[in-house]
């Protein structure tokens, strides 16, 4: 067997050990520092963290079949919340995702404002999100629809507009080199080669607004969060077993749906 | 007929990529540029459909000033000028037909392409012209489904289908092997004596240029340096277009294996 001799590494010098070594003594104080400062009795906090463990866990996992009916109900309405939401996000994105697109403004400071615009609408949490539009449309699936297509649209803009970016232009190119116009080369060059991405991305997204959904009633903005507060508030953890299980077995079904269908597209 | 006169092009970072150029190219020439790379053959090129735009001097195709085109005069100038790329530049996930219909676009309306009703005589056009590139077979394959070389027939029949009075050629057989340059090139130059399309390729090849070309243009840092017919061409020829000595690399070979 051949040896190798590898280039030597680069020595560290000792004042980089030496800093490296103070800044982790110095996170290790900060750490031990916060730890003494919470006044909490440990012994009471794990003997009532062990014994609403021994109530809550084992009615979990004995589901109140009797509500079946209204989460079922619940949950049909959280899908659709999830579904009329992105696909309002799919459509709002393109124009937003082209405007953020460089090689379609063909303008720096215009494909900036465009990014700038869709930064802004991802900076808002779906939470909140939900909290100004059951203020401003009242307490119902509406307001969570809106919340979700907003949401959703500042993501997929983005990820629209990086698709538009990574085209190849040469295609672009050859037609108009053929004496194309703009509008025959947006549907002959550009369509092609971003509709199936565009999809993909949007069924990706309706994916997360799915599990996304699932909490927007928690402030009264319709799907089965509703039902979640409720139940906790009112200790009733046979219904959240219940409550769980449909959200877990959605979110898997409607995961795996999804994953074939992008294989499928792409 | 093309006429290049005085033309000079100056890239916005100062580089000049062409330096006043005078050629004239008759209708049904197979003309072929040689010369290193950056010595301005694409820039040659380029200028004639406008995908680059001299900063100096005229450029006459059919007699008219094509600098000052823009919009729908330059459009119309694009539809009479085929072109065919390095990279085939096919949209790879539509299938052969479509991009062979592509080269149709601008002689199609708006509304029609976008609807895809193509006129019959258009997709007859199309499949005629994937016959005449011996690829009819796989008209319905998406493009990305086939070779290199089946690529660029299928950008060939593209360009057919445009029904263009030049073709530009932009180096055509760089990303293929030899047999399959050859054979790319067969199909030019006999589309070039059928059709009397006046075909400009660009090559750094020099057996190929000396084998298919009727005319030989030489380029160096962005001059013409050497222009004749391919006859009046031999090694010594190159050696003086490319300023050095002729190397292995500057052969493609493989003329007998196609």
């Amino acid at each position: 067997m051949a040896t190798y001799n590898l280039p030597p590494k680069p020595v560290k010098s000792v004042w980089k050990k030496l800093k490296a070594g103070l800044i982790i003594l110095a996170v290790i104080a900060l750490y031990v520092w916060t730890f003494r400062g919470i006044e909490i009795d440990w012994g009471r906090a794990m003997e009532r963290v062990i014994r609403n463990f021994g109530i809550v866990i084992p009615k979990l996992f004995s589901p109140d079949w009797s509500a079946v009916g209204e989460v079922s109900m619940k949950i049909l309405e959280t899908i659709f919340i999830a579904f009329a939401g992105s696909f309002m996000a799919a459509i709002l994105a393109i124009p937003l995702g082209f405007l953020a697109a460089q090689n379609m403004s063909g303008n720096r400071f215009i494909a900036g404002i465009g990014k700038w615009i869709l930064s802004g609408v991802r900076a808002f949490p779906d939470l909140i999100l939900a909290i100004l539009f059951v203020v401003a449309v009242g307490p119902n699936a509406f307001a969570g629809v809106l919340a979700i297509a907003i949401g959703s649209t500042g993501m997929l803009g983005k990820l629209y507009s990086e698709v538009i970016e990574s085209i190849d232009m040469n295609v672009i190119e050859a037609m108009e080199a053929s004496g194309a116009n703009k509008i025959q080369i947006l549907f002959y060059g550009y369509m092609p080669q971003i509709i199936p991405e565009f999809l993909s991305y949007a069924i990706y997204r309706f994916e997360i607004d799915i599990r996304a959904s699932s909490i927007l009633g928690i402030v009264g903005a319709g799907g089965i969060g509703t039902m979640i507060i409720f139940a906790a508030n009112n200790r009733n953890w046979n219904e959240m077993g219940l409550i769980l299980l449909a959200i877990i077995i959605v979110v898997t079904v409607i995961d795996f749906l999804s994953a074939r269908i992008r294989r499928k597209i792409v | 007929m093309i006429e290049f006169k005085n033309v000079g092009l100056v890239y916005p970072n100062g580089t000049e990529g062409l330096k006043n150029v005078n050629v004239t190219i008759k209708d049904g020439e197979f003309v072929v540029i040689v010369g290193l790379s950056g010595a301005g053959k694409s820039t040659f090129i380029r200028s004639i459909n406008r995908l680059v735009t001299p900063t100096s001097g005229e450029l006459l195709v059919d007699n008219e000033d094509i600098l000052t085109y823009r919009g729908a005069n330059l459009r119309k100038l694009r539809t009479k000028i085929g072109m065919i790329f390095q990279n085939y530049n096919l949209v790879k996930r539509s299938n052969v037909l479509k991009n062979v219909l592509a080269g149709r676009l601008g002689h199609t309306g708006t509304l029609r392409s976008i609807f895809s009703m193509y006129k019959k005589e258009d997709v007859a056009l199309a499949y005629e012209s994937l016959q005449r590139v011996n690829i009819a077979e796989k008209i319905h394959n998406r493009a990305d489904e086939l070779s290199g070389g089946q690529q660029q027939r299928v950008s060939i029949a593209r360009v057919l289908t445009q029904k263009p009075s030049y073709i530009l050629a932009d180096e055509p057989v760089a990303s293929l092997d030899p047999p399959t340059s050859h054979q790319v090139m067969t199909y030019l130059k006999k589309i070039n004596k059928e059709d009397n399309i006046t075909t400009i390729v660009n090559l750094h090849f020099i057996d190929m240029a000396m084998e298919y070309a009727d005319r030989i243009i030489g380029m160096r840092a962005g001059e013409v340096v050497f222009d004749g017919p391919a006859s009046e061409v031999t090694e010594k020829t190159f050696e003086e277009i490319y300023g050095r000595t002729i190397r292995e690399d500057d052969l493609r070979g493989g003329a007998d294996e196609s």
